[in-house]
């Protein structure tokens, strides 16, 4: 069966793609409320020097993320 | 209201806006120095209230909110604002509200904005960073967005101060006004509507969207009663209310509505080109240059601070000697030898304990300012967030540890950049381990002592060992305490990193204006409490112990072992030894003598309570070495630290405990007392700043009991491990 989505942890560096949700409310919650909606494009940049965070893009505002979270985080194939 | 009621009633303004949109900015143009620092009642969240004047004369007391992305807090800075604003009631309940916003992001920074529009309060938006916008040839209708959004809207530059003025006329204006009932700006659903109304019933609540904002936080509104609570649960499982989902929903919602009408307004170059904040982040984030370069501008922050020490620690030195001679001549002609005595000995000694850590204070708040006002922290905290977890702490707790090396009074308020509550005391509980720029002349008294054989090659590796010590021990003592503090706040990464920016001076010089004078105003009267009531201990005792001291030590020159110049010495020793301080420390002797110690150290280490290099001067009185020490401490930048004190150590060397006759000074004493002065809490200073940074004298307490805890147990064992080796 063909996968449908993919986990922000996936990506390459400089690669890009649309959310589609989040599987965790509470993160939801806290992202939404920053500006990253559901649609958004995001864009891995790198990862931490010392693993388990990640340095992303999204519609050109810049986060950190843990891996816990990033992984809670649905992304178009 | 009258003319008249409305000038002595300062009008109360909240000013609020996400994180980094420049409202500690807006804040300082506002208010300048008029401000002051405080905590919100209940929480350890910092709120700063100013206050100016508007055209027509109305006073304004301007309160200072938390940077917060959502009336839907996720951490305990934002839980301030839905707080106050879902309660009326509220001591700092605003008239009115000035909402930051940053133009050059608007799209992300309107969300907080319709949620107060819906708390129907007076609010003004406020569109800065202007001057940025100009640059990057973004053009805003400010007139659309207000007709739209039905408020009024000031386009500014916090950073060149333009339309400051035209924002102040404009408080001005909708202060005298009574705000028009407007139509929501999102609509309630059928279930939220429901769930509003209920709560509207039992509480009276008037606005529909507060009711449903106490409905959401039900679990943590701390006004709300235990019945209160229950029924407000009640309410939602009844009617089915699904709040985080809700949560979601509404958000979604609210951007689909305002996303148009920014876009309509502001109209944005197309693409987001790689910028040089990219470019630089691309180095200081790099996976080896990233850790590197910090670690290099660790070193830089640390040596200002280590310099600056000896330098200003110098004039604080030097101001300090004219003040005791001013006060000696001024109160020897009232022949009152006590009170000379207090005031040069006991006042004056604890007031020096206090300028000391001011410019270590100023400094290091600069240089931590110029890092936060860039934006760099952020990047330390994306870097390091990982391997500081492990140790229950987040990646700005390194700030903390790094500066404790420094002193850990400034790096403990410079905790306050982490907004996990656990975090945060964990760090703070630790940051005294880092050996700190006051043990450094202990050190350099006791590691020769210690291995008196050993060259000084040797010595430079058990100092730096001392070093290494304090940060396994911080480090450990950090993984033990996240197994043992419980905290039901969810901790979040999730951070958003700025544009890198020049730092602005007037931020930078205010952050530094204020930390000082929060640090002075609450330290000083414990400080001077305890300064007195050491000195009461070390210069009272049972009976008349000056002329019992003075009768011992003419008894001692009447054998001929000491000569008659060093009377004076000898009688300040025997004062001491019969005083209320030396019948403590023979008193604790059974306690500590498992370590090695006697009652002498006893008293040094009661005095060092005081700052820890007072351990140097109380010995040399003990050892009735008075005079030689105001030569040999005084002997800064010698170019052989480690024989500054040479006297001393001969003395020290010789000393033998009283019954048995051993000599007291063994390595394993030695390297027992270093290890017991690297981890325990014997620093007031550190003590007051915990309590007022905790808000609770019982952190302090903690941590006293904690630390000295750990080093009596580390100091034992290494007496052991020494003595079996
Ligand atoms: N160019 C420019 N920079 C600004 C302006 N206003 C603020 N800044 C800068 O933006 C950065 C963030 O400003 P702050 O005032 O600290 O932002 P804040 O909203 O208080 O941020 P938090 O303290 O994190 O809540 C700082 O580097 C400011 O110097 C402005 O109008 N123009």
């Amino acid at each position: 069966m063909q996968r449908r989505h993919r986990t922000l942890p996936e990506l390459k560096a400089h690669e890009s793609a649309q959310t589609i949700s989040f599987t965790d409310h509470a993160l939801a919650c806290k992202l939404t409320a920053m500006g990253v909606l559901p649609g958004a494009t995001i864009e891995m940049i790198r990862k931490a020097p010392f693993g388990d965070a990640f340095y992303v893009k999204v519609d050109g505002v810049r986060l950190a993320l843990r891996t816990d979270e990033a992984k809670q985080i649905l992304l178009t194939v | 209201m009258s003319n008249d009621a409305q000038q002595l009633r300062p009008l109360k303004v909240g000013l609020i806006g996400n994180p980094n949109s420049g409202k500690s900015t807006v804040f300082n143009q506002l208010t300048g120095l008029r401000q002051k620092t405080g905590n919100f009642p209940g929480v350890t969240v910092e709120i700063k209230v100013g206050s100016f004047t508007l055209p027509k004369g109305q006073k304004v007391s301007l309160i200072d909110f938390p940077g917060a992305y959502s009336l839907y807090p996720t951490s305990s800075d934002e839980k301030v604002l839905a707080e106050v604003l879902s309660n009326p009631g509220d001591a700092n309940f605003p008239d009115m509200l000035v909402y930051i916003a940053d133009v050059t992001n608007l799209e992300k920074h309107l969300l907080l904005f319709s949620q107060i529009l819906d708390l129907q309060i007076p609010a003004i938006l406020v569109l800065n960073m202007m001057d940025v916008a100009a640059e990057e040839g973004i053009r805003v209708q400010t007139q659309t967005l207000a007709a739209k959004l039905g408020v009024a809207v000031v386009a500014v530059s916090g950073r060149t101060g333009e339309n400051i003025a035209q924002l102040k006329a404009q408080m001005e204006q909708l202060a005298g006004t009574t705000p028009l009932a407007t139509k929501p700006f999102y609509t309630l659903t059928e279930n939220e509507c429901s769930v509003a109304e209920a709560v509207k019933m039992n509480f009276g609540t008037e606005n529909g969207y507060r009711a449903l904002l106490i409905a959401h936080h039900k679990d943590w509104l701390p006004f709300l009663s235990v019945p209160e609570r229950a029924m407000l649960t009640t309410i939602q499982d009844t009617k089915q209310f699904q709040s985080l989902r809700a949560q979601v929903e509404e958000t979604m919602t609210r951007f689909d509505r305002f996303v148009p009408i920014v876009k309509s307004a502001v109209q944005q170059p197309s693409a987001f080109p790689l910028t040089f904040t990219d470019r630089l982040d691309g180095v200081l984030t790099h996976r080896f240059f990233g850790p590197l370069i910090f670690f290099g501008i660790m070193a830089l922050v640390f040596m200002c601070i280590f310099y600056g020490y000896e330098i200003t620690g110098g004039w604080v030195e030097g101001a300090m000697g004219w003040l005791i001679e001013q006060a000696e001549a001024l109160t020897t002609p009232l022949n009152m030898a006590w009170l000379t005595d207090f005031i040069t000995k006991g006042i004056l000694e604890g007031l020096k304990g206090v300028l000391v850590f001011i410019p270590q204070i100023a400094l290091l708040s600069l240089l931590i300012a110029l890092l936060e006002e860039s934006g760099y922290l952020t990047r330390v905290v994306f870097m390091f967030d990982r391997m500081m977890q492990r140790f229950g702490m987040n990646g700005r707790s390194i700030v903390a540890l790094i500066g404790g090396g420094a002193c850990a009074v400034p790096a403990i308020k410079g905790t306050r950049t982490i907004t996990n509550w656990k975090e945060r005391i964990i760090t703070i509980m630790v940051t005294p381990f880092i050996s700190c720029s006051a043990r450094i002349p202990v050190y350099m008294v006791l590691i020769p002592i210690a291995l008196p054989n050993a060259g000084w090659w040797i010595w430079a590796q058990v100092f730096g060992g001392m070093y290494v010590l304090g940060v396994v021990v911080a480090l450990l003592s950090g993984w033990v305490l996240k197994k043992i503090l419980r905290s039901t706040e969810q901790s979040f990464l999730t951070l958003h990193m700025p544009v890198y920016r020049v730092p602005h001076w007037k931020n930078v010089w205010l952050t530094v204006v204020d930390k000082v004078k929060s640090f002075v105003s609450g330290v000083w009267k414990p400080i001077i409490i305890i300064t007195s009531v050491l000195w009461l201990l070390s210069s009272f005792g049972p009976g008349d112990i000056a002329s019992k001291a003075r009768a011992s030590a003419e008894e001692e020159i009447a054998l001929g072992h000491v000569p008659d110049s060093l009377r004076g010495d000898l009688e300040a020793s025997y004062k001491l030894e019969y005083s209320w301080a030396g019948k403590i420390g023979k008193f604790i002797e059974p306690a500590i003598r498992p370590l090695g110690y006697d009652w002498k150290i006893g008293i040094g280490i009661l005095s060092s309570f005081l700052a820890r290099e007072v351990f140097n001067s109380t010995m040399y009185i003990i050892y009735s070495l008075e005079s030689v020490g105001k030569i040999e401490e005084g002997a800064a930048g010698d170019q052989k630290p480690f024989e500054r004190y040479s006297s001393l150590k001969d003395r020290m060397l010789n000393d033998t405990f009283r019954d048995t006759h051993q000599k007291i000074y063994t390595p394993a004493t030695g390297l027992s007392l270093l290890v017991f002065y690297a981890l325990a809490m014997q620093c007031m200073s550190t003590l007051v700043v915990v309590k007022q940074e905790t808000g609770k004298w019982r952190w302090a307490i903690i941590q006293f009991v904690f630390m000295g805890a750990i080093a009596y147990l580390f100091a034992w064992l290494t007496f052991l491990a020494v003595n079996a080796f």
